[in-house]
């Protein structure tokens, strides 16, 4: 059973990890038994953390492509596939190792964190207060400043930006920080932000040219831009996406390949 | 060919937002091992990322896990076999050396028998970390000698005398260093010699506390030599924080808190390491046999990526040897 998030606990800063959940039998796995799964192969670099939150893919109807739940994590195991599927003793992966998650029984977020343009996800690190607060899943991000002010700007000038958009699969994803999806094509913002960014990110960030021959427009910006002429970073972003045949509805994306 | 020197960091990771070292939720929300063990594996890859192979994990990965109203807790290390064993294949995986440091609350010598216990159980679920993750010599318990009571000479006599009584599995894992104001390296030296204890050499504390006069060199080389050949001795590395102090205190008067200023305590750890001061100890130790060095400072794995920076700088043929 679900519960209300009446009076849970929830530090602010508690780490949570958002996971995919694509499909009816593991939501009811982890709703009835408690318990949620993910291959050692292609864990994300985060893991850890004290709650679990779903987003919900297409498959769930009227609940889909947002997150709608959390629990808190009780456990974290390493077994085998064919231990925690015993009914699929001849899955391909059987012998491979899983990370079984155990939580507790799942909360419903006061508000849906919703995906508007469809969004694949995958992992997202993010933390309990930025979870209850969020609106949509590109908020679930924590940005630096300089970040968090384009995207502001972005967002006043009526552009569907996302947020960290992920190219490839974990650990070899890279990361776009800002992506644009347009009639006639896509566009990468790379935000260059402070001095000491993230190593990790620093790890994660894509090469101009795997962009580029990936049929991405990509614009760079420096902090000292972004800080100095925010407006004219806003006015050249529009102006490609207007030479891009601008942006579709919401529900009418393109997707990346 | 010699490996390079490690250099390593304590517990805290400031390079990263949000990397936490433990499952630090209290009792009421049933804290485990397997959380602490799974931030752990998102430090690891945090350090294999950047080519960090020395870290002191946090004492207080099994949470609760020696508290005596609490059996509850008590069997974590039993309960997470598999995901201890995977930490250490992680660990192998990346050449890791890792190492606890228990807190001042851990003292063996002391002359309260039930924190001595106390203190012997904490040290056993630490060496048994360490061994459940089947981590090689390398990978030990530093701990310090502890307090003096009656005298320096029964204290340490009775430190000598614990160390025996110790599980051979704890013995094995149990290393002990110099400390800034009770025991110099000449006590731990005693304590050596009746115990066969290794000794890790700390730098700061050497130049805080050595009533004997060892120069430092002399000092090193004997702590060196009190570990095995086969097994890469290491050693504490810190800078004294220079800056004043800011002390608040209750003014007599008015009854308001006001802060004053005070000259720095020597004892006190740097934000960063000195670079010229580690370049200078290093080559002091050259000709030494090879160690590993645990940076002590408050700006941990940032201090560590910085001093790397500025031994290329500043030493590049130091630098080539040190990782």
């Amino acid at each position: 059973m679900t519960e209300q998030a009446a009076t849970p606990y929830t530090p602010e800063h508690a780490p949570v990890l958002v996971a995919v959940m694509n499909n009816r039998f593991d939501f009811e796995r982890a709703r009835d038994e408690g318990w949620y799964r993910i291959p050692l192969k292609r864990a994300p670099r985060r893991i850890a953390a004290e709650y679990l939150a779903f987003y919900q893919t297409g498959a769930f109807g009227d609940e889909g492509c947002a997150v709608n739940y959390y629990a808190p994590v009780r456990r974290f195991q390493v077994v085998p596939r064919a231990d925690l599927l015993p009914n699929e003793p001849d899955h391909p992966r059987a012998a491979d190792m899983y990370y079984k998650i155990e939580i507790g029984p799942l909360q419903q977020l006061p508000t849906p964190v919703t995906s508007p343009r469809l969004r694949r996800v995958t992992f997202i690190s993010t933390t309990l207060g930025r979870l209850l607060a969020a609106r949509e899943v590109n908020d679930l991000w924590q940005r630096d400043d300089v970040q968090q002010r384009l995207w502001a700007a972005l967002r006043e000038a009526g552009l569907l930006a996302e947020y960290r958009f992920q190219l490839g699969e974990p650990p070899d994803e890279t990361l776009i920080d800002f992506a644009l999806f347009c009639r006639d094509g896509r566009i990468a913002v790379l935000c260059e932000t402070t001095p000491d960014p993230d190593p990790d990110l620093r790890e994660r960030r894509p090469r101009e040219y795997d962009l580029m021959a990936g049929g991405w427009q990509v614009m760079q910006f420096s902090a000292h831009q972004v800080n100095d002429d925010i407006a004219g970073c806003v006015d050249r972003i529009t102006a490609l996406v207007q030479q891009l045949g601008g942006q579709p509805g919401e529900q009418g994306d393109e997707r990346p390949s | 060919m010699t490996p390079p020197i490690r250099l390593g960091f304590a517990v805290k990771v400031l390079g990263r937002a949000g990397l936490k070292e433990h499952d630090s939720r209290r009792w009421q929300n049933n804290p485990h091992l397997s959380v602490s063990l799974a931030y752990l594996r998102d430090i690891f890859e945090y350090l294999r990322s950047q080519q960090i192979t020395m870290y002191r994990m946090s004492s207080d990965l099994a949470p609760y896990a020696t508290h005596p109203d609490m059996p509850q807790f008590h069997n974590q290390l039993d309960e997470c076999a598999a995901e201890l064993a995977l930490m250490g294949n992680l660990a192998r995986e990346i050449g890791l050396r890792l190492s606890f440091h228990p807190s001042q609350y851990v003292i063996l010598n002391s002359a309260d028998e039930a924190l001595t216990a106390k203190s012997v159980w904490d040290l056993r679920v630490q060496a048994e970390l360490l061994e459940r993750m089947a981590l090689g010599p390398e990978a030990v318990v530093v701990l310090h000698v502890g307090g003096v009571y009656e005298g320096r000479d029964p204290a340490r006599e009775r430190f000598a005398r614990r160390f025996e009584q110790l599980p051979a599995a704890v013995r094995r894992r149990l290393v002990l260093e110099n400390d800034d104001s009770r025991f110099s390296v000449a006590d731990i030296r005693w304590i050596h010699e009746r115990t066969g204890v290794r000794l890790v050499f700390d730098n700061l504390h050497h130049h805080n506390h050595n009533p004997d006069d060892i120069p430092l060199c002399d000092a090193l080389a004997l702590c060196l030599a009190t570990w095995p050949a086969d097994v890469r001795p290491k050693i504490h590395f810190s800078s004294p924080r220079t800056e004043m102090r800011v002390i608040e205190r209750q003014d007599k008067t008015s009854g308001k808190k006001v802060e004053t200023l005070q000259a720095p305590i020597w004892t006190r750890h740097s934000d960063f390491i000195h670079p010229f001061e580690f370049i200078d100890f290093m080559r002091t130790a050259d000709g030494l046999r090879p160690f590993d060095v645990m940076l002590e400072c408050k700006a941990k794995d940032l201090a560590l990526l910085r001093l790397r920076e500025d031994l290329a700088r500043y030493a590049p043929d130091l630098a080539e040897h040190i990782t």
